[in-house]
């Protein structure tokens, strides 16, 4: 015979088995989108960002310098306006990092925090660069083409090396886009560079946030 | 123990439902990372103490570490998934998916 109390009831809450493999599934998928969604940044979130300060920033920028449609804005607003529209991405994508990051340590946080430093030395690195080349002498009238041209080779580039770190053909692709979109703002000149920056550079991110939204939060991570 | 009411094959160290969501929540950090406690807690929105009790079932198993260390005076205990942790979730989720007419998606989760 065996005693009742001890078999119906565990001990721990928790204890108790799933049911059915139906429940039991649908337990898996609700747990496992919870911790995906706090451990992982959303893509799409962060190149939604960046889509929207390079397309109404550099394109504030193209209205204030006599383009094709004149001088629409006065220069100071469109460079506060870019000022601000870029540094809130930078803001987004940088606290989106910290909080996903808490609490977790290893290789993937390592890598995380190099790559993070890596934009953050990139960004130096030019303005050294840029800098140094304008007090030698740079015609003025170059100056804007070097400091985009140059800034989209190092974002080409840095989107490459996120493709390669995370098997992200999205991010790749987007390094590639970049690359080719700053090649062609420099071959437009001034005052184009500016329309081509806004409309391919900012288009290209946020096709690459469209993309993102519908292939789902870090698939790759999930089928692992 | 609730073996007799375990659906059969299933792993019934995982099979009990809190020790799941934390094996699926451990299972989404990268291979290797650890988590803090408190962390892993907020993950499946369990109570210190229920957390604690599956984590060392989870542990006796050999499917979890728990490592404690001090950082600035306070106590941390981290939390990692061993390899044979990682397999026996994915031999759980093959039995699973054995179980029902469509085989477990990994990543069905996922969609927003």
């Amino acid at each position: 015979m065996n005693e009742g109390p001890r078999s119906e009831r565990p001990a721990v809450i928790g204890d108790e088995p799933n049911h059915t493999p139906e429940e039991t599934l649908a337990l898996i998928e609700a747990q496992r989108g919870r911790a995906v969604r706090s451990l992982y940044v959303d893509p799409a979130m962060i190149l939604g960002a960046w889509g929207v300060a390079w397309l109404l920033g550099f394109g504030a920028i193209y209205l204030a310098v006599n383009g094709w449609l004149g001088t629409v804005m006065p220069a100071w607003a469109a460079a506060v306006l870019a000022g601000i529209l870029f540094t809130a991405a930078a803001l987004v994508t940088f606290g989106e990092q910290v909080r996903r990051g808490r609490g977790v340590q290893g290789a993937s946080r390592r890598i995380a925090a190099m790559y993070g430093w890596s934009w953050l030395l990139a960004a130096v690195g030019l303005l050294a660069l840029d800098l140094a080349l304008e007090h030698q002498g740079l015609p003025s009238g170059l100056a804007p083409l070097l400091w985009t041209g140059s800034s989209l080779l190092a974002v080409g580039l840095l989107y490459l090396a996120g493709g390669m770190l995370w098997d992200d053909r999205l991010q790749y692709g987007l390094g590639v886009w970049v690359l080719v979109t700053g090649a062609a703002s420099v071959a437009a000149g001034v005052p184009a560079n500016f329309a081509v920056l806004s409309l391919a550079g900012g288009g290209g991110f946020l096709v690459a946030a469209g993309v993102s939204r519908t292939r789902g939060w870090r698939s790759e991570q999930a089928r692992a | 123990m609730t073996a007799e009411r375990a659906l059969p094959n299933l792993d019934s160290v995982i099979h009990a439902q809190a020790r799941l969501r934390v094996t699926v929540a451990l299972s989404v950090l990268p291979a290797g990372d650890r988590v803090t406690f408190s962390r892993l807690q907020e993950l499946v929105g369990m109570t210190a103490g229920n957390l604690s009790t599956h984590l060392r079932k989870l542990e006796d198993a050999g499917y979890i570490t728990i490592t404690k260390a001090f950082q600035r005076r306070t106590p941390v205990t981290h939390v990692t998934m061993t390899k044979a942790g990682r397999r026996a979730f994915e031999d759980y989720t093959a039995a699973l998916s054995s179980l029902l007419a469509t085989p477990v998606q990994g990543s069905d989760g996922e969609r927003r």
